[in-house]
Parts: C-alpha cells; sequence; structure tokens
C-alpha cells in the first residue's frame, strides 16, 4: 500500500522538472550467447538515419515502438538508480520480443553516454546476468 | 461572431470539464490502443471501453473513476509511469475530474477544477525555471546536449542540429521565455488562447523531434480547465 501511494503521489503533486538537466543517457546494448561463443554486443532498436514528414506526422497518431523505447530508457534509469528485479525483467522481456526466435541466452549491458569537455564518453554501468531467449520470448508471447 | 469573439469568450465549469472527458476519451484511446499493439489486454480493453463510454457521455463519473484505477494498475505494473510525465498528467487529470464530479458543492468542484489549472501553469512555469538557473541551459549548451547525445531524437539525423549551436541557443531562449512568461497570459482571456496555442506548437515540436506524441495530445486535454479558470478568476 506505501508503495502505491509513493507511486500515485508524484502524479498528483508533481515536480514538472523537464530537462532540468541533460543527465547521461542510457542506451541499451545487448548479445546473444550460444554455448562458449560470445556474440558482438548490438543496440537495441537502433534509430533510423532520417524521417519522412509523413512518418513523422504519422506518428503523431501511431507510435508504440518509439513510446515502448522510452519506457526502456526510465526502466534504464530506474536500474542504475534504484536497482530491481522488475526493471531487469522489462528490459529482457522487450528486448527478447523484437528479437527472432533462437536458442541461447540474452545478455543486456547499459551504456550511458555524457559529454566530457567536447568530447561525448560511453560508460558501461549495468550488465546482466544472461538469461535463456526461449524462456523470455516465451514468457512474452 | 467574429474571431476576437471567440477568443474573448471563457467556459462554464461544466463545460470544461464536458471538453475534458472528450478530449481525454480520444487522449486516452489513442494511448491504449499504442499499448494494445502490445498485449495487456487486461488493462488496456477495459481501459479502451472506458474511453468510449467517457466519450459518448454514459454513466456520469463511472467511467472517469473507471479510468482512474485503471491508471493506478498502470502506474504498479510498471512501477512508476510507463511514459514519464505525460502519464503523470493522465492521472492527474482523471484525479481532478473524478473529485470535481464528487464535489458535494459548487465551492469544492472549482476547487478540484482551480488545482489542475494551477498545475498546468506550473508545468511550463517550474520547467523554465529550472532552466533559466541553469549555466547549461544560459549558454545553449543544454539544447546542444539534448541532441547531441541525449536518447530523446528520434532519427540520427536530427543530431546533426547540434552543430547549430546559434540557432539552438535561440531556440532554447525562445522555450525558457515563454514558459517563464505563460502565467503573464492569465491576464488577459485574448492572449491566453493564444499562449496557448503556442504551447500546442511547443508539444507538437517535441513530438516531431522526440516523439513525445502522448504529451502533445494529453496537455491539450487540460486546456479547458485553465480556459476556465482564467474567465472565473480574472475575468
Amino acid at each position: 500500500m506505501l508503495r502505491l501511494l509513493t507511486l500515485f503521489l508524484p502524479t498528483v503533486i508533481p515536480s514538472w522538472r523537464f530537462f532540468k538537466t541533460v543527465a547521461p543517457s542510457p542506451r541499451i546494448e545487448y548479445r546473444l550467447i550460444a554455448g562458449e561463443s560470445l556474440g558482438g554486443w548490438q543496440e537495441d532498436r537502433p534509430r533510423p538515419a532520417s524521417l519522412g514528414v509523413g512518418q513523422i506526422l504519422c506518428r503523431m497518431l501511431w507510435n508504440p515502438d518509439w513510446n515502448e523505447q522510452l519506457y526502456l530508457v526510465s526502466c534504464s534509469e530506474r536500474l542504475i538508480e534504484a536497482p530491481s528485479q522488475h526493471s531487469i525483467d522489462e528490459i529482457n522481456l522487450r528486448v527478447a520480443r523484437a528479437l527472432p526466435a533462437g536458442p541461447g541466452a540474452l545478455q543486456f549491458r547499459l551504456v550511458f553516454l555524457s559529454r566530457q569537455g567536447a568530447q561525448i564518453v560511453k560508460l558501461v554501468e549495468y550488465e546482466s546476468t544472461p538469461v535463456s531467449l526461449a524462456s523470455l520470448q516465451g514468457a512474452s508471447a | 461572431m467574429s474571431v476576437l469573439d471567440v477568443l474573448q469568450k471563457g467556459l462554464t465549469a461544466a463545460q470544461a470539464m464536458g471538453l475534458m472527458q472528450l478530449l481525454l476519451s480520444f487522449a486516452i484511446a489513442q494511448q491504449s490502443l499504442e499499448h494494445l499493439a502490445r498485449g495487456d489486454r487486461m488493462i488496456y480493453v477495459p481501459r479502451l471501453l472506458l474511453c468510449v463510454a467517457m466519450g459518448l457521455g454514459f454513466g456520469g463519473a463511472w467511467p472517469v473513476w473507471g479510468l482512474w484505477l485503471v491508471s493506478l494498475a498502470m502506474l504498479w505494473r510498471y512501477q512508476g509511469p510507463y511514459n514519464g510525465g505525460s502519464d503523470k498528467m493522465t492521472m492527474l487529470i482523471l484525479s481532478c475530474l473524478g473529485l470535481a464530479h464528487l464535489a458535494p458543492t459548487p465551492f469544492w468542484q472549482e476547487m478540484a477544477l482551480s488545482y489542475l489549472a494551477v498545475q498546468l501553469v506550473l508545468s511550463y512555469f517550474v520547467s523554465g525555471w529550472v532552466k533559466v538557473v541553469n549555466p547549461e541551459w544560459q549558454r545553449g549548451e543544454a539544447l546542444r546536449d539534448v541532441f547531441r547525445f541525449s536518447a530523446y531524437p528520434v532519427s540520427e539525423g536530427l543530431r546533426d542540429l547540434a552543430d547549430r549551436p546559434r540557432f539552438l541557443f535561440v531556440m532554447g531562449w525562445a522555450v525558457i521565455l515563454f514558459e517563464l512568461a505563460f502565467p503573464l497570459s492569465l491576464l488577459d482571456p485574448v492572449a491566453l488562447k493564444l499562449a496557448l496555442l503556442c504551447a500546442a506548437g511547443f508539444h507538437f515540436s517535441n513530438a516531431c523531434f522526440f516523439g513525445l506524441n502522448r504529451f502533445f495530445w494529453i496537455w491539450l486535454c487540460a486546456y479547458p480547465a485553465l480556459i476556465w479558470f482564467q474567465d472565473r478568476i480574472f475575468s
């Protein structure tokens, strides 16, 4: 009950501090592991190079993929600020759902981008325990 | 009736509530359909049905409170908002609308709507204030960083805007000054309507650049409360 209250109160007494600072920004990278063979790290759902005006206008009404991506950004930030199994499960399930069915295990890591002087630096802040891809895809079906 | 007459017109509390429920039914239905594409039928099919009931005006306050309960379930399901500020605004509007329906007297109904109106003004003013006191925003660096490395730009091509510092400096200050000046628009009904039009344009550009489409629709839903508030307090 107390937990529900702590989730509810910020919605009716919001802080409205949008973009107060531009904090280090998370990216999710994943790799597939088959036995001893470790795949290379790949960015989850990379952005398109560009979007046309028509696509941008369509996204005003239909934007489920991007909104899920923003939710994953929230989960990544929460995982660093207040680690929880919920955030790990949400990232695992949603990354697995976007992948073709296959054997082996899925592992993800959180890379945070920030600016130091004129340089953009990448820092790996979290690496998950590998989980069977089939079981994740079964759970999200 | 001229355009000026339309811009000067206020809303009664009942009109504001009716208009908010209509806009809200569209905005929440849009969110729910996006979620349904991902599954979670247990939450989003009832949510969609409640939107239809609210949009058609069935059931008085019941669909509003039904949607409030579903929003609470969503907070639990995702252990926080799914879509940040837009989910917070959805819950805030539903809470204020629900309380306005439950209010035993017109005074308490007006208090519930006034709270929403004040929060809407704060959503702009506080956002402007936290930026204007931040040296990174004052120098225009913060908006460059948003485009340079944040998770928000919807395409890699948009990151090139980070190489146009003068343009982003001007845009950053335009946003800050607009957000800080927004409360002044309450002094005049025409100024308020024009400010809301600019604010809608601001949310539209955020939707185009950063994919924040849900913010656009849900912020529009709260505007009738502010139009009523301005008419009630300042006219």
